[in-house]
């Protein structure tokens, strides 16, 4: 067996593990506890363990190499007349980094929950649904088509629901899981239709068919589609990118994800950084050669100006929301949609690798933000309001330390993390392909840093303002273990793209990796990518202002002195009814729920009395009634016509079948069986004799 | 021309399936009389064996493509397919039946069962109308044999009584339409009577194909002539049910595509457009009746008719898609089907009621037996990602690729109907509560092999249809 025949292997078995995981827990062991979170951990150690040697064995073959012979897998699956639908695996350079991350990230979560879901009642189910979401993550990322990669985007969907739910006892937190699922439908059911478009224009769905045959995309970039002045590929494009502004919560669909907060923490961190929000950049990362077929030179086509305008209103629109926000969570939510919307706008406008880069580093940083957010819920005694927290430094030094960094990633802090490296250079390429998505999103930079430093500020420093603040410990090693793991990620992991022209760093280490092996994902295509051609200061100074300028400004605010307790947020005072806005998130809630909730509920009750009650159940009554009337007829039949001339059959026949009275023709008695075949035939054979 | 040769030895290439179930028969027989009667159970695993062997070797064993004995069968791929799926119908069936108290031990009824497969297996391959005629009547005497096996038990008698008369009035039809159309064409191969139709007069040819119609109608108890189902069904022993419900259905079919694509395509669209019209009626009585059953046999009966409804949408499609989809179909419906009959064994043997009712509280009894059953249900009733949903896609594509858009819409709606009797059978085993539901089920070994093979198969060609698919799609072509 080759090499590349056990990796074949390897990545047809990746998903399975927490696959089974979850299925023998719910079947058999969910009543123990401590077997359901060992299978779950296992498992989930198994995948890890698969993807880390499929991952670096592939980085010793190269980008190039592995676009050029992409690991491949197919099985036929489905027959659908004169073809067969197939499924299957490919791993090329943006798979392989994926399964780096998510199964980094996954198996950090799964050993984390251990600490955080502790005496949980359900907690066996806990384990047994994030093996299920972790199973969705793995799927979608080895899947080597569009069918297969959304079969698994809605086993996520479900599992976010299920899980966001979680504690259903809890009003807001159901609310929360429909709101959830519903939102994220809306994008499904768009980018269902842009598959079914492409399927129908193709005849097939995998991405080698379609992503890396020029002459299928030019096919598609040259045909009109149903909408006028849209080719087929850009309708496709804008059809499927409406399934990342719902997975991925950008405006307008962003409404969820904050409110997916009532989920168990461990759940936040696994939507919000590993799994289901990555997914949907992931899938415009993968789409990418369709999206941006037809471009000529940094003028995008209409799904990427689409993708850039949404996405840089999106980064700034929520980093807004995020500075007015007093729930730990809920800050960390707004920074992942606006984070998030960096890399949907960097696709924009066509820096695919500093995209994917954002997406890898967001990652970690973000899954170590969340999970620090945990630590410092279960450590404070479920408190979640920040302006009840301060002081936790002390209490808390390893949850401190570990947040600091996350947070400091986030922000972009110069050369020391990873957020910096993956920020700058979209803001590179921004700067240098479009002013004003740079412009929006260096204010949205700024901001960032300055809510990221009032969090920071008002969970850790100063003087507890809470009872519960006070009473505040460390948390188990389960707990902080991760927490340092993947600190470590949101430290270094910035290095391996740090760009070749960058001063001294650049010369110093050589090569920038990343850029070389995920670009190597889209082939020639990345060539043809307009870029900055030469190294430019002017963007990376504005950058570097606005991660600087940011913290310090949420220093001089919220650090140098501390809020007192009671004391109301110096923002509100300064910003007045703005801040009130800010704080109710622009009111977007109450519009949808006047807008769109209100009347669909008013129009469901309409149809349901008059159209349901009435129209449909009226017809089926009187289906019903026929029937009756039809039975009667029949036994009155039965009772002077039939059986005053015909021998009646045994009566245990006819005790059998005189529930069937009903029925007009099963009598139980084969005279008349036979009587009615001879009746069709005579009936049939005379309609031929006499009309043909 | 293959009338000069006498004999060639190949031809019985050609027929070595059936040879060895008549050897199979012979052993089966011979060894009832060696055993002692407390050890007669393991005729069942003889019997099964032999089966499997006979399976392997009509999959295996090398085939010619010609016509054998003069014109007389033909073994095509398609024709193996079906052999295939009766020989593997008769495994599960003959491992049942062991567990199945007042036959399990009778050496003459797993005989009868495979003088029964070996006219299935000469149905399927048949290519001439004597040919034809005599193998349906040996496998129509045989089940007749079995259904009124029980000769103690009234029902059973009164079954195979009622099963007898509609069968020889409906093979008395067939006959008739047989030497019709023996005396319209003069010949009795199929490629010379299809040949000599074309000049034949369209209302006799017609006609001749309503009466053979009738025939094969008996057979896979299709609208008008289902009438005996419900009755047979629920008075012969269970695993002649079972039995009567897949393999001696799916022979119906196997000679009803065979003859269609054959004999009559000179009668073009007219018979296309009756065989459309029986389809929606079979389907939608099927269904309906389905509705009102309290006996589970009598509700899979009727679901059996309906589900004979669903596979005449591949004849009547009348193209390579919906004859490979109906074929398909079959092999899901085999395994389905089975599976919810041994269940129904298993149950009564315990409660000794064979109502819908005495299903109360199985879940508790057995979580096997309850999601055997329900993974029966689901299957039939459609439902993704088990067989029969496949099934039914395929079968449904089929009829709108050669325009039957109306019978799809109709199929749909009967599925929808269909749902609500399987359904309810599942909510029964799953919610309602019995006195006796702490009393475990026991589940024999043979019982066991069924389930769990008839479950895996549900699933796995729910899940991965395409192999399987491909291979009946492969077989279809050597009739295009």
């Amino acid at each position: 067996m080759t090499i590349r025949q056990l990796l074949e292997i390897l990545t047809v078995l990746i998903p399975l593990p927490p696959f089974l995981a979850f299925a023998f827990i719910v079947l058999f062991f969910n009543r123990w506890k401590r077997l359901s979170h060992s299978i779950a951990i296992g498992a989930m150690a198994l995948s890890f363990l698969m993807a880390q040697i499929v991952f670096w064995t592939v980085i010793g073959w190269g980008g190039e190499a592995l676009y050029e012979h992409p690991i491949a897998v197919q099985v036929p699956w489905l027959p659908s007349g004169d073809e067969v639908l197939s499924m299957g695996v490919m791993v090329d350079p943006l798979t392989a980094i994926t399964l780096f991350f998510v199964s980094i990230t996954c198996l950090a979560i799964f050993i984390y929950s251990v600490g955080y879901m502790h005496g949980d009642p359900r907690y066996s189910r806990f384990f047994a649904y994030i093996s299920l979401f972790a199973t969705g993550m793995l799927g979608l990322t080895v899947a080597d088509n569009l069918l297969m990669l959304f079969i698994f985007w809605e086993i996520m969907g479900l599992c976010s629901y299920l899980l966001i739910g979680f504690w259903f006892e809890k009003p807001s937190a159901y609310r929360a899981a429909i709101k959830a699922f519903l939102t994220t439908r809306i994008g499904d059911v768009i980018m269902l239709l842009g598959i079914a478009y492409l399927y129908s224009q193709t005849g097939t769905l995998s991405f080698a068919a379609i992503l890396r045959d020029e002459a299928v995309l030019h096919e598609l970039a040259v045909t009109p589609s149903v909408i006028s002045g849209l080719s087929v590929a850009a309708a496709v494009g804008l059809l499927l990118f409406a399934g990342t502004v719902g997975k991925s919560a950008q405006f307008p669909l962003h409404v969820w994800l904050p409110d997916a907060m009532e989920g168990p923490t461990p759940v936040s961190a696994m939507i919000h950084a590993a799994t289901m929000v990555s997914a949907g950049v992931y899938m415009v990362v993968r789409m990418f050669p369709l999206l941006a077929v037809g471009m000529e030179g940094a003028v995008g086509t209409p799904p990427m100006v689409a993708m850039a305008i949404i996405g840089s209103f999106t980064a700034f629109f929520a980093a807004t929301i995020a500075v007015a926000q007093d729930d730990i969570k809920r800050v960390l939510a707004y920074s992942t949609i606006s984070q998030l919307a960096y890399m949907v706008a960097a696709l924009g406008i066509g820096a695919y690798v500093a995209a994917a880069f954002h997406l890898v580093t967001h990652a970690f940083f973000k899954a170590l933000l969340f999970l620090g957010s945990g630590s410092v819920i279960i450590g404070a005694h479920h408190e979640q309001d920040m302006m009840e927290m301060g002081g936790l430094r002390k209490r808390m030094p390893v949850t401190f330390w570990t947040f600091l960094i996350g947070g400091f990633a986030l922000s972009g802090f110069p050369i020391l993390t990873a957020g910096f490296w993956s920020k700058d250079e979209i803001l590179a390429y921004a700067w240098h392909l479009n002013p004003v998505v740079f412009w929006v999103l260096a204010a949205g930079a700024l901001l960032t840093a300055f809510y990221t430093m009032r969090q920071i500020c008002l969970t850790f420093l100063g003087e507890p303002r809470g009872e519960h603040a006070e009473h505040a410990h460390e948390t188990p090693w389960v707990m902080t273990g991760p927490l340092v793991v993947l600190a470590l990620f949101a430290l270094f992991f910035g290095f391996v793209g740090v760009p070749e022209e960058f001063p001294v760093l650049g010369e110093l280490i050589g090569y920038n990796w990343f850029h070389h092996f995920v670009g190597a994902t889209v082939g020639e295509l990345l060539h043809h990518l307009p870029g900055p051609e030469s190294f430019n200061p002017v963007p990376l100074a504005i950058s570097v202002v606005a991660a600087l300028g940011g913290l310090t400004l949420g220093w001089l605010v919220y650090g140098r002195r501390p809020l007192k307790a009671g004391e109301t947020d110096p923002l509100a005072r300064w910003l007045g009814p703005v801040h009130t806005v800010l704080k109710n998130k622009y009111y977007i809630d109450e519009l949808y729920h006047f807008v769109f909730i209100r009347p669909t509920v008013w129009l469901a009750g309409a149809v349901f009395r008059w159209f349901d009650r009435g129209l449909i159940d009226g017809i089926l009554h009187g289906i019903a009634r026929l029937g009756e009337i039809l039975g009667i007829a029949n036994r009155w039949v039965h009772t002077y016509v039939i059986d005053g001339g015909v021998v009646d059959g045994s009566a245990k026949v006819v005790g059998a079948t005189g529930r069937e009275l009903r029925q007009v023709l099963q009598t139980g008695q084969v005279q008349h069986y036979l009587l009615q075949v001879l009746m069709f035939l005579c009936a049939f054979a005379l309609l031929y004799i006499l009309f043909f | 021309m293959g009338g000069e040769t006498v004999f060639n030895a190949i031809w019985l290439l050609t027929i070595l399936p059936e040879l060895l179930l008549l050897i199979l028969a012979l052993i089966v027989l011979g060894v009832d009389l060696a055993l002692p009667a407390e050890r007669k159970r393991s005729l069942g695993v003889w019997t099964a064996a032999g089966l499997v062997i006979v399976l392997l070797v009509s999959l295996l064993a090398p085939v010619p493509e010609e016509a054998a004995f003069g014109g007389l069968v033909r073994a095509d791929p398609l024709g193996r397919v079906f052999r295939a799926m009766f020989l593997l119908g008769g495994v599960l069936v003959a491992l049942m039946s062991m567990d199945f108290r007042p036959l399990r031990q009778d050496g003459p009824y797993y005989g009868m069962l495979l003088f029964s497969l070996l006219g299935m297996c000469l149905m399927a391959v048949a290519e001439n109308l004597v040919m034809l005629y005599v193998a349906m009547e040996l496998t129509s005497i045989s089940a007749y044999v079995l259904v009124g096996y029980l000769r103690e038990d009234t029902f059973s008698a009164e079954a195979g009584l009622k099963y007898m008369l509609f069968g020889a009035f409906t093979s008395a039809v067939m006959l008739y339409g047989l030497s019709l159309l023996f005396g319209l064409t003069g010949g009795t191969g199929y490629m010379e009577v299809a040949a000599a139709l074309r000049e034949a007069p369209f209302s006799l040819a017609m006609v001749g194909f309503l009466m053979v119609l009738v025939g094969f109608g008996f057979k896979v108890a299709m609208v008008p002539m289902h009438f005996w189902t419900p009755d047979v069904y629920q008075g012969a022993p269970t695993p002649v049910t079972a039995f009567i419900s897949v393999a001696s259905k799916a022979a119906g079919f196997a000679v009803m595509l065979r003859a269609f694509r054959f004999i009559f395509p000179s009668l073009g669209g007219e018979w296309v457009a009756l065989m459309v019209a029986i389809s929606a009626v079979t389907m939608t009585l099927g269904n309906i009746f389905a509705v009102w059953q309290k006996n589970i046999k009598r509700m899979l009966a009727y679901s059996s008719v309906a589900q004979a409804g669903y596979i005449l949408i591949g004849v009547a499609a009348a193209s390579r898609l919906g004859i490979a989809a109906a074929a398909f179909y079959l092999i899901i419906y085999t395994v389905t089907n089975i599976a919810a009959f041994a269940t129904v064994v298993l149950v009564s043997n315990l409660t000794g009621s064979e109502d819908i009712e005495s299903f109360a509280g199985l879940s508790r009894r057995s979580k096997f037996l309850a999601w055997g059953l329900m993974l029966a249900l689901f299957s039939l009733g459609g439902v993704p990602p088990f067989a029969g949903f496949i099934g039914k896609l395929i079968l449904f594509a089929g009829a709108v690729q050669s325009g039957l858009i109306a019978l799809v819409v109709i199929g749909v709606l009967n599925v929808i109907v269909s749902l609500y009797y399987y359904l309810n059978v599942a909510k029964v085993v799953f919610e309602r509560r019995s006195e006796e539901e702490e009393e475990p089920v026991p589940i024999p070994v043979p019982s066991r092999w069924v389930l769990g093979f008839t479950m895996a198969a549900i699933v796995i060609l729910g899940v991965l249809a395409a192999p399987v698919f491909n291979w009946v799609w492969r077989a279809s072509g050597a009739w295009f």
